[in-house]
């Protein structure tokens, strides 16, 4: 809790600060809204002119031209009915007033979030929220009533680098209407906790401590309001600020550079937390025409193999693809991160699991000529996200120091040239004849079926993924099953063929034999009445029969 | 600090060499045998053999050594300029077996003139002297042309560990002249953050001040 306090002492004059040039602008327009409404001459001075030319026709009284408070002097429907000295006055007080309430709400908002921070640091706790909810209502209350203002809140001179968790919060909501709270909240988070641990590094300074953290505070103040400026400008500043900084605390510390580096660390972290939204991927760079790009280009040579890259890993061992699908994982993440030096962080360990890929397939430490061509497979695997953007952040606003001669800076550069490969990569690069090359980018081929007999020998020496070796097999194995099939087709359709011709000569032959012997029909040579069945049916024989006469 | 490293009499010089040669020449055999003092060996504890640093202290000063092994495969030249930027020496090594890589290396002799002119300290090393028997590349052609473009030549066997320590420790001597020749010139009057800040931007325009700086002799 010690050190808490003292942060907030030290922290203390640029909430202050804060708060007063925030209210101002915005009191100073509510105020004078509501004088504007009517449709009143813009400037006093004109429509003190149009009462006297009015006088002629319509009496005024005299009363109601003075000021209201009763000073004697005129007074103005600009300004209420008051005289100029009595107005500011008036408005003075007004804005105090304003400029108090707050204060006083900030720092409860503040309190509340400390003691929910102090009750729960990982989860995110519930009482909090509350109090911020309550927060944003008020906000978007302030936001209806002051629609005109809305604009103003988005321009540069609103961002006046808040400095606190509140001030923070303020922007994010300022920022942010569409972000639901909690993800706003998220980011606010983050560049709270950041301002903690700088506060809390820089206690161990002690005196120096506080000036640092000044001049930074006063930095991020600085750059809100450059932020019309382009990125290259936008990069001077903060290298600039860099350099002197360091220049200062090397004489502070007289020499002792890896204390200068330390803290120059978490001045980079604290500066750049702040600073990451409004500098990151900024529109007045085409970084993000790039970024898609690069992410065609990647997308498009998704055909390209180990082998044509010479990559020399081999996926089948377990462990080597285990190192593979990390390092792919870690470029990806290299997006999440805010901080120029935790990006360069995951590039490195990006780096380590290359390396370890390679150690475990050569069994010797990776050169730059085995480490090269497996990064560049490595991104193009990835296909990470905003690539471009994150490089240029990178080089725009790193400290030198770091990205220019150390192992981080190393890997970096080894990263750049992986893509400015992959950016100029043609059929040559790949051992690859043209037309291939531009086949493949067209996707009218892909290389397994332009030399399906090149693939078993390479297959198993040159390491290609089981799954692959797999298809393959199957493939076979399906062309074998289809022969066959169509023979056993062929066999039935001559089976059926045959069965055809059987019947018909079958025909044939009892045609042919019936016409050899034609049916003819004898009648019986037997007396009909031996076997006549109806014999007794017949009337008895006729007897001779003797007439007398 | 960026690339001079230094700031004052007795501050710590950080330099970054880089190492360019052709493929198999023992870029990183060289390195490996200077930093870890092991040669083909299978019990070599580094990771990777492609950023090695060595602390070094060369006349009461302190010397941070960086050294930047590059891809040496053809079809990555055209990265060159990526690595080598902001560094303060460059080892160019050639196979004394192998003409060809000699050629390489007088390749990359013109294009860090071209870029970098005279701020780069060069050395030209011909490895693998342990195959002195097989050698290709005359050792007269090759230390006179290092001395043609202000190069220094070096023999070493990396097997043998021949030569090693004496070239790293050799170039380190250079780089810190250079360097302390640079805060001379500062200090006598140039503004100091142009010049130790980042980004060595590549104007095509340069050659003429190389070539005339002394390195007129090689021609195609």
């Amino acid at each position: 809790m010690q050190t808490f306090l003292s942060g907030q002492q030290l922290e203390g004059s640029g909430v202050c600060f804060f708060g007063l040039k925030a209210i101002l602008s915005s009191s100073t327009v509510s105020a004078l809204l509501p004088a504007r409404s009517p449709p009143a001459p813009s400037s006093p001075a004109s429509r003190e002119m149009s009462q006297k030319s009015e006088r002629r026709g319509i009496h005024v009284d005299q009363s109601e031209l003075l000021c209201k408070k009763g000073c004697g002097y005129y007074g103005n429907a600009a300004w209420q009915g008051l005289c100029s000295k009595c107005w500011r006055e008036e408005y003075q007080r007004a804005r105090q007033k304003q400029i108090q309430e707050d204060w006083a709400l900030a720092e409860k908002l503040q309190r509340e979030e400390e003691a929910a921070y102090a009750s729960s640091q990982g989860a995110q706790s519930q009482p909090s929220l509350t109090p911020f909810s309550k927060f944003e209502e008020k906000k978007t209350n302030e936001k209806t009533r002051k629609v005109t203002t809305v604009k103003k809140f988005f321009s540069p001179s609103s961002r006046t680098a808040p400095k606190k968790a509140l001030a923070a919060r303020l922007k994010d909501s300022h920022e942010g209407k569409t972000p639901s709270p909690s993800i706003s909240r998220q980011s606010s988070i983050e560049t709270d906790r950041v301002s903690r641990d700088f506060v809390d590094f820089l206690k161990t300074l002690q005196k120096p401590g506080r000036e640092i953290h000044k001049q930074s505070r006063a930095f991020i103040e600085g750059m809100a309001n450059k932020k019309d400026l382009g990125a290259d400008e936008l990069s001077e500043c903060v290298q600039d600020f860099y350099q002197n900084m360091s220049d200062r605390l090397m004489t502070h510390f007289k020499g002792s550079s890896e204390r200068v580096e330390r803290v120059m660390d978490q001045v980079e972290k604290y500066i750049m937390t702040r600073l990451y939204k409004n500098v990151f991927c900024p529109e007045t760079t085409d970084d993000e025409k790039k970024d898609l790009a690069t992410q065609h280009r990647i997308r498009a040579l998704h055909w390209v193999t180990i082998q044509m890259l010479c990559v020399p890993v081999d996926e089948e061992i377990p462990e080597v693809s285990d190192n593979v699908v990390k390092a792919i994982t870690d470029v990806i993440e290299m997006d999440s991160k805010r901080v120029p030096r935790d990006k360069l962080a995951c590039i490195t360990r990006c780096s380590k699991h290359i390396f370890n890929a390679i150690k475990i397939t050569k069994n010797e430490p990776a050169s730059a000529d085995d480490f090269l061509p497996t990064l560049i497979y490595i991104v193009l695997k990835a296909n990470p996200p905003r690539l471009q953007s994150n490089i240029q952040y990178i080089t725009r606003f790193c400290n030198p120091s770091r990205l220019m001669t150390g192992e981080d800076g190393y890997y970096f550069t080894n990263l750049c040239c992986a893509v400015a490969f992959i950016e100029k990569l043609d059929g040559q690069s790949l051992n690859l004849s043209t037309e291939d090359f531009e086949r493949y980018m067209s996707g009218q081929a892909s290389p397994r079926r332009q030399e399906p007999e090149a693939w078993p020998p390479e297959g198993p020496c040159g390491g290609s993924s089981p799954g692959l070796a797999q298809v393959y097999q199957n493939l076979e194995l399906l062309t074998g099953l289809e022969a066959r099939q169509e023979r056993v087709l062929e066999g039935a359709r001559s089976l059926e063929s045959d069965l055809i011709s059987w019947q018909e000569s079958v025909e044939r032959e009892v045609q042919q034999i019936l016409e050899k012997y034609p049916l003819e029909i004898r009648t019986p040579a037997s007396a009909i009445d031996s076997d006549n069945v109806e014999n007794d049916r017949l009337p008895p024989p006729l007897q001779p029969q003797v007439f007398a006469g | 600090m960026a690339a001079g490293g230094a700031g004052g009499a007795s501050k710590t010089y950080s330099f970054k060499v880089v190492l360019l040669g052709e493929g198999c020449v023992g870029k990183t055999s060289l390195v490996l045998r200077y930093c870890e003092n092991k040669f083909n060996d299978k019990h070599i504890t580094t990771l990777q053999a492609s950023f090695l640093t060595k602390k070094l202290n060369i006349g009461g000063k302190r010397v941070n050594l960086a050294i930047w092994d590059t891809a040496g495969q053809e079809r990555f030249h055209a990265l060159g300029p990526i690595y080598y930027r902001d560094s303060n020496g460059a080892i160019l090594v050639y196979d004394v077996t192998d003409e060809d890589s000699f050629q390489k290396v007088k390749n990359w002799v013109k294009e860090l003139r071209k870029m970098l002119g005279n701020e780069i300290c060069l050395c030209i090393v011909g490895n693998k002297i342990d195959l002195e028997k097989e050698r290709n590349v005359s050792v007269q052609d090759a230390e006179e042309y290092a001395e043609s473009v202000g190069a220094k030549h070096y023999h070493t066997s990396a097997k043998l560990n021949k030569g090693i320590e004496e070239l790293f420790l050799d170039l380190c001597k250079r780089m810190m002249e250079t360097a302390q020749a640079d805060e001379r010139a500062k200090g006598n009057g140039a503004s100091q953050s142009s010049t130790s800040r980042r980004g060595v931007q590549i104007v095509d325009d340069e050659p003429q001040a190389a070539t005339a700086a002394g390195v007129g002799c090689c021609s195609g």
